[in-house]
């Protein structure tokens, strides 16, 4: 709770979190904060823990040590947060529609029974527009490119209208152009005082984010990008992994 | 002129008018239960329960014949049976370390031979037992067809008021999850209609072959539907067709109605296939 007292921008503090699966820890001791205004970048080589640390925070996978704290005025965790899952984890041949799609983000609050009302109509129109994927809202989702898929996602997250987003590799099998447009609506909301963090591989574009958090089981390092930035921390980051020497590139 | 003569030669059957009564009770039986097949089965398609879904056709039997040998309601029966499957299907799965489709397996072979041992004690186990197991839809009485009516009213209107949830559960389970939803819960509500539809769909075509009602035709009607409401309603019409031609050939081929439908829908299916709707 002091992390909050002294940081009054701060939504969420995670601090010294770990997560075992059994007898493999996943997460080691890990400290950070997610702050109102900020676009974070979760950095690190496969198997490094960055999909457990989004789980920890979603609340999916249990805390075994240390804890995450979320500010007050946030009220429940579940509707503070917002979360877009990796593209490939979802199946685009569902029957609905974009329309439907994004809708899906206004389930939790509509409630049992409820059907959507004109605000929530509104809401998914508007983040539609947002995500530039209104013009495709009678769309099956099927028939949409891998970009148009993620900023569909996008829609989704949006009209949950939570103050803190978490996404899972937004950029990840997206063309330049649809990396352009995500990176400026992430932008946006981080503008319009919400907490913005994505697991990325793209070291270039999360050069330009206001905070990076590098992950190899704990975290490496966390801060801003010129801070963080230095080859110790990246051989730090990716020393274990395969995947190391074409990712440190940057 | 060979037109009217084929037409005399189909429209035979219909001269008399017992076979009239019961065709048109069990084409509205089947009606009805195509529907309600549609509804349920297009979730548990969407859901990748029809593994379960089999497994609960069969579980329910026991509760059925022990409904019929007591002269009871089968439909409680049933129910009764289906509830204690999927609370025995999770007690299993946790107390032995099994995986779902080992803990599956065990449950639903075991209740299935405990209802074909019930009913071998019955005197007329023949015949009870091929109507169980494989059902007989001209036998469908206006009972049926009323409490099937019931039943689906009520699970339609149950899932039309749990539609959104149940949508978002079996889209992206994770943000399920995430925002609250109680998924599992979710998912044994699912298992319990399965339950519900087994036992409307046994005077047709039997507990074995249910799960052929349950999911064939919504599984049709997912290679073309572009939205679930749509997946819904081809899933019914399809159900409705492919029944209304299987009683029909039935007479015909002189062959056993409730398979017959089945393998309509199986037919079905199967032409269907290459046309499926591809990204």
């Amino acid at each position: 709770m002091s992390a909050l007292a002294t940081a009054p921008n701060t939504l969420v503090s995670v601090q010294d979190v770990s997560v075992w699966y059994g007898a493999h820890e996943a997460l080691s001791h890990a400290s950070l904060e997610l702050r109102a205004g900020e676009l974070s970048a979760i950095i690190g080589p496969n198997g490094a823990g960055k999909s457990t640390l989004l789980k920890a925070l979603l609340g999916l996978v249990p805390v075994s040590s240390g804890t995450i704290v979320f500010a007050p005025a946030l009220g429940r965790p579940q509707d503070a947060l917002a979360y877009v899952p990796q593209q490939q984890t979802l199946d685009w041949a569902f029957p609905v529609t974009v329309w439907d799609t994004a809708m899906m983000g206004r389930t939790a609050r509509l409630g049992w029974g409820k059907w959507p009302r004109r605000a929530d109509k509104e809401m998914v129109s508007e983040a539609l527009h947002q995500a530039g994927v209104y013009d495709l809202r009678h769309r099956h989702i099927g028939a949409l490119s891998g970009g148009q898929r993620q900023r569909v996602l996008l829609a989704r997250m949006l009209a949950r209208n939570a103050p803190t987003l978490l996404l899972d590799e937004p950029l990840t099998g997206v063309d330049v152009n649809s990396q352009e447009r995500i990176l400026e609506l992430l932008r946006v909301q981080a503008g319009q005082g919400r907490a913005v963090v994505m697991v990325t591989h793209d070291l270039d574009s999360a050069a330009t984010f206001d905070q990076l958090i590098l992950i190899n089981r704990s975290v490496v390092a966390c801060g801003k990008p010129a801070e963080v930035y230095t080859p110790d921390n990246i051989a730090a980051t990716f020393r274990t992994s395969h995947l190391g020497s074409t990712h440190a590139r940057a | 002129m060979p037109a009217p003569e084929l037409l005399i030669t189909l429209l035979e059957p219909f001269q008399d008018a017992t076979f009239r009564q019961l065709f048109m009770q069990a084409l509205l039986g089947v009606t009805l239960v195509s529907v309600l097949c549609a509804l349920v089965g297009s979730w548990v398609v969407l859901r990748g329960l029809s593994y379960i879904g089999d497994a609960m056709s069969h579980a329910v039997l026991p509760g059925i014949v022990g409904a019929f040998l007591l002269g009871g309601n089968l439909l409680v029966g049933a129910l009764v049976a289906a509830v204690l499957t999927a609370l025995g299907i999770g007690a299993v799965g946790q107390r032995s370390g099994l995986k779902q489709d080992s803990a599956i397996g065990i449950v639903f072979v075991g209740m299935f031979a405990l209802g074909l041992v019930m009913l071998s004690r019955a005197p007329t186990y023949t015949s009870d037992l091929a109507n169980f197991l494989i059902g007989n839809p001209m036998g469908v009485t206006t009972t049926d067809l009323w409490s099937t009516l019931a039943v689906t009213v009520v699970v339609g209107g149950l899932l039309l008021f749990i539609q959104k949830e149940l949508l978002l559960v079996s889209f992206d389970p994770t943000e399920a999850q995430a925002v609250g939803l109680p998924v599992r819960r979710l998912n044994n509500l699912l298992l319990v209609l399965i339950g519900l539809v087994v036992v409307m769909t046994v005077q047709l075509v039997g507990t074995t072959l249910s799960v052929s009602l349950l999911i064939t035709s919504a599984a049709t009607a997912r290679m073309r539907a572009r939205s679930l409401p749509r997946m819904m309603l081809s899933a019914a019409l399809i159900g409705t067709l492919c029944g209304g031609l299987g009683l029909y050939l039935s007479y015909f081929l002189n062959t056993a109605p409730g398979p017959t439908i089945v393998l309509v829908n199986t037919l079905t299916f199967l032409a269907v296939l290459p046309f499926r709707i591809k990204e």
